[in-house]
């Protein structure tokens, strides 16, 4: 453990699973705390059953999902609908400063492990949990994962051309939006804590903390009655603005020119001047009113660019543009590998893995990214001897109430 | 919770959201604006569509429980004030081009030297450095520069965004979580520290790791309307209601297979599959998918039974069969939708935010979290263009009425 980190002196016992609950806790092990991360067979982490796979290969190790959300976190395998599983949960409450848990609401009450009975064994537990829509309400049962969030919660809708139905964002969008959410209600029950000592509950609706996500089109109906949907690639305040065709098959620019700057010089670099004096484009407004035309003039350049090249060109005169990477291109991405984006660790079982690294740089404390995502019970050994201290005779208790996995 | 802290907010429209949620969470936030009021007041949309400076429902959405105050920080005057501010406040947030605020004598190093338990977080597109420091930015050229847009759009068209920015908001929430964590910190060695976030790294989290599909040597999915294809298989989200369209996690194997064997047991229930598909195997059917062969076929099949159930049904009667039988089923809702769900009324999600100076009270955008001890309260509405001018500049730091309308006839404030 490395003492300088911010979070060296938090202890975490981490109960989440699938995507967004471990994504917000992934941070906490960049930057120090310990987590132990309670995992079942019984029970098996969705995650590890998705892809992207390790050479298209399934297996509960072989997700990228897997191992990029559980870097740095140490595994526990234990069955906790046994009583003796359930002690060393309790044990590790004590332990604990912070628990996290992601199950439908109401599990952890069936386990006895609900904030009231956590905090009757530690008054100052710092307890969050997160569920799709939050612990109470009508639709608080609603199960799932973060694509049906972003349907319930209008995100689904808002990508969309005008004349097609509704295309979605990719895959489970709050999801990528309520981990951060989770991180920072933790770091701030813990700064509540340190000031007053006094623990607490956080009910985190995955659907609600992501709805920040889209304040200025719902303050757009709350206070306007309008209700936005889906406008293509367009943009409310700026012209042109879009992801055109490039040379080749599904070769595309994304290209906008926020300034009356940008606009001129790409006029320019198209070698299209006159535009610079055609009524329908010479202000922002005149071009948000003309955007059909002003679109087939851009696509008709773009087509004709390799979209690299034109990247380079644009960004050289100040244009807002960028050629759409494919997946396998992103690992190639010079800005990403600049700042050391893609991190190479050792597993136990596989070899080297890759996962993404912290998306933020800290001057003085910069993240450590070192350790795998645990196998099944990789460190059980760790966890009941060095964390939890007990001795030969208690785990062979538990081996006998087949508790470990 | 952070009641205790003071935060100089300098962002542009890029870096809102970092301050609010510090504001949200108790702390002090002070929105430093160039006269005249920041440039993000001048993005739409505008309460009842008219451009105003305090009328921005994106500064209106992004500015709450801050106060406001407008300072020229290119003059001498204006940054000698700021830096008397600085020295009282815990955190700094800008989001400007990278190596503007140094240009301007207002660097990380230069305020370090003042206020060495400055936590100095910045914002940008791409990072402080880099070979993409220095480009134009856009919301779409981040958003495809790593990752999520490739992914998502109809398959013989561009590849589509989200039609409200997001970039940026990524970035700021991670910029509020490094905030949190440079603060933990503090409290042990009394220092600072330089955060620098990049926009790009932050919004790749998005592609759920489909980031790594080269390291992993996986197949690259491609986008699809509704849903996404991976190699042969065309795995679909979408599906149409008599009133709308659903989302359906329609998949198989040990994850979603029991899900789904409830679901075609509904749609045998309603005599609209046979009991042969009623009694396949969901849980074994995701290995065979995968595997290939006549499963894909089967497959396509399938997916016109469900889609012939779905079309029977109101989105409302979807959901209400989803809550009953524990099915992955959720109704594709407008933002009309939304604001009237039951659900978020039930919990008290929307915040009555009163606008006096409209005479008028709007719903927000309520808590991201419910904390059961220190509830996040919403103390301030956004702030007017240089609100706060008074409050901060005469009644905290001590400065002469006079002068203050001499700063204010220079231009400084």
């Amino acid at each position: 453990m490395n003492n300088s980190l911010p979070l060296s002196d938090v202890k975490i016992l981490d109960l989440m699973w699938v995507m967004a609950g471990p994504a917000g806790t992934r941070v906490l092990a960049d930057y120090g705390a310990t987590l132990v991360r309670v995992d079942s067979q019984r029970r098996i982490d969705t995650a590890r059953t998705l892809q992207p796979f390790l050479n298209r290969k399934a297996g509960p190790d072989n997700s990228a999902l897997f191992q990029n959300l559980n870097a740095g976190k140490y595994g526990l395998a234990i069955d906790m609908t046994k009583e003796a599983g359930r002690e060393v949960i309790r044990d590790l409450v004590r332990w604990a400063d912070v628990v996290t848990e992601s199950f439908s609401p109401r599990a952890m009450k069936g386990w006895g492990l609900d904030y009231e009975s956590l905090r009757k064994i530690k008054p100052d537990i710092i307890m969050i949990s997160s569920c799709l829509m939050g612990q109470t309400g009508p639709w608080a049962r609603f199960a799932g994962f973060g694509n049906l969030a972003a349907a319930i919660s209008g995100f689904f809708n808002l990508v969309s051309w005008a004349d097609r139905p509704p295309a979605g964002p990719f895959s489970a969008y709050t999801d990528y939006v309520s981990p951060r959410f989770t991180a920072i209600s933790i770091l701030a029950a813990l700064e509540h804590r340190r000031r007053t000592g006094q623990g607490q509950y956080i009910d985190q609706s995955q659907a609600e903390a992501s709805l920040h996500f889209l304040g200025p089109a719902l303050l757009d109906y709350t206070v306007n009655g309008r209700v936005q949907s889906g406008r293509g690639n367009r943009d409310l305040d700026i012209a042109p603005h879009g992801i055109y065709p490039a040379l080749g098959e599904d070769r595309w620019l994304a290209l906008a020119a926020p300034t009356e700057e940008q606009w001129r010089s790409l006029c320019l670099i198209m070698n299209k001047p006159e535009l610079l004096d055609d009524p329908r484009f010479t202000t922002r407004d005149a071009r948000l009113a003309h955007q059909d035309p002003l679109d087939e003039i851009i696509s008709g350049w773009t087509r004709t660019q390799d979209r690299f090249v034109a990247e380079d060109l644009l960004q050289s005169r100040g244009v807002s543009a960028g050629a759409v990477r494919s997946l396998y291109e992103m690992e190639h991405d010079p800005q990403l590998q600049h700042r050391k984006h893609f991190v190479q660790l050792e597993h136990n079982t596989l070899g080297p893995v890759t996962v993404e690294g912290s998306r933020f740089r800290m001057s003085r404390t910069p993240a450590v990214v070192e350790r795998s995502a645990p196998t099944w019970g990789r460190d059980n050994q760790y966890v009941l001897e060095q964390i939890l201290g007990y001795n030969e005779e208690k785990i062979t208790e538990l081996i006998v109430a087949e508790a470990l996995e | 919770m952070l009641s205790a802290y003071r935060v100089l907010d300098l962002t542009t429209e890029r870096g809102l959201l970092c301050g609010q949620i510090l504001g949200d969470l108790g702390a002090d936030v002070i929105k430093v604006e160039p006269p005249g009021g920041s440039p993000a007041r001048r993005l739409g949309p505008f309460y009842q569509d008219q451009p105003h400076p305090d009328r921005s429902l994106l500064w209106w959405a992004y500015n709450r429980n801050k106060r406001g105050i407008t300072l020229d920080l290119t003059s001498p005057a204006g940054k000698e004030i700021f830096l008397r501010l600085v020295q009282s406040a815990h955190f700094l947030v800008e989001s400007d081009n990278p190596g503007a605020m140094a240009q301007l004598g207002l660097g990380y190093d230069t305020l370090a030297a003042l206020n060495p338990g400055l936590i100095y977080i910045s914002i940008s597109a791409f990072g402080q450095d880099g070979p993409k420091a220095s480009y134009a930015d856009s919301d779409l050229v981040i958003l495809t520069a790593s990752g999520p847009t490739i992914l998502s759009g109809d398959s013989d068209r561009a590849p589509l965004r989200l039609s409200v920015p997001q970039a940026y908001l990524h970035a700021c929430a991670e910029a509020a979580t490094a905030a949190m964590l440079a603060n933990h910190e503090r409290h042990r060695s009394g220092q600072g520290q330089y955060i620098d976030v990049s926009a790009q790294q932050a919004i790749a989290l998005a592609t759920q790791a489909y980031i790594l599909s080269g390291p992993y040597k996986d197949v690259e999915i491609q986008r699809m309307a509704g849903g996404i294809k991976v190699g042969p298989i065309t795995i679909r989200l979408l599906w149409p209601a008599k009133d709308g369209y659903v989302a359906i996690t329609y998949l198989f194997g040990t994850a979603f297979g029991h899900f789904t064997k409830r679901l075609m047991d509904w749609i045998h229930e309603e005599g609209l599959c046979s009991d042969e598909i009623q009694t396949m195997d969901w849980v074994r059917f995701g290995g065979e998918l995968f595997a290939g062969g006549d499963a894909i076929a089967k497959f396509e099949q399938l997916k016109l039974i469900v889609e012939d159930f779905t079309k029977t049904k109101t989105k409302a009667e979807l959901l209400h069969g989803a809550l009953e039988r524990t099915l992955l089923i959720a109704p594709i809702s407008k933002l009309d939708e939304v604001v009237a769900s039951p659900q978020l009324n039930a919990r008290g999600y929307w915040q009555d935010v009163a606008h006096p100076e409209l005479g008028q009270t709007f719903k927000y955008p309520g808590p991201f979290v419910k904390f059961s001890e220190t509830p996040i309260a919403y103390r301030r509405r956004p702030p007017l263009v240089g609100e706060h001018n008074r409050e901060i500049f005469v009644n905290e730091l001590g400065m002469a009425e006079q002068q203050l309308t001499t700063l204010q006839q220079h231009g400084v404030i």
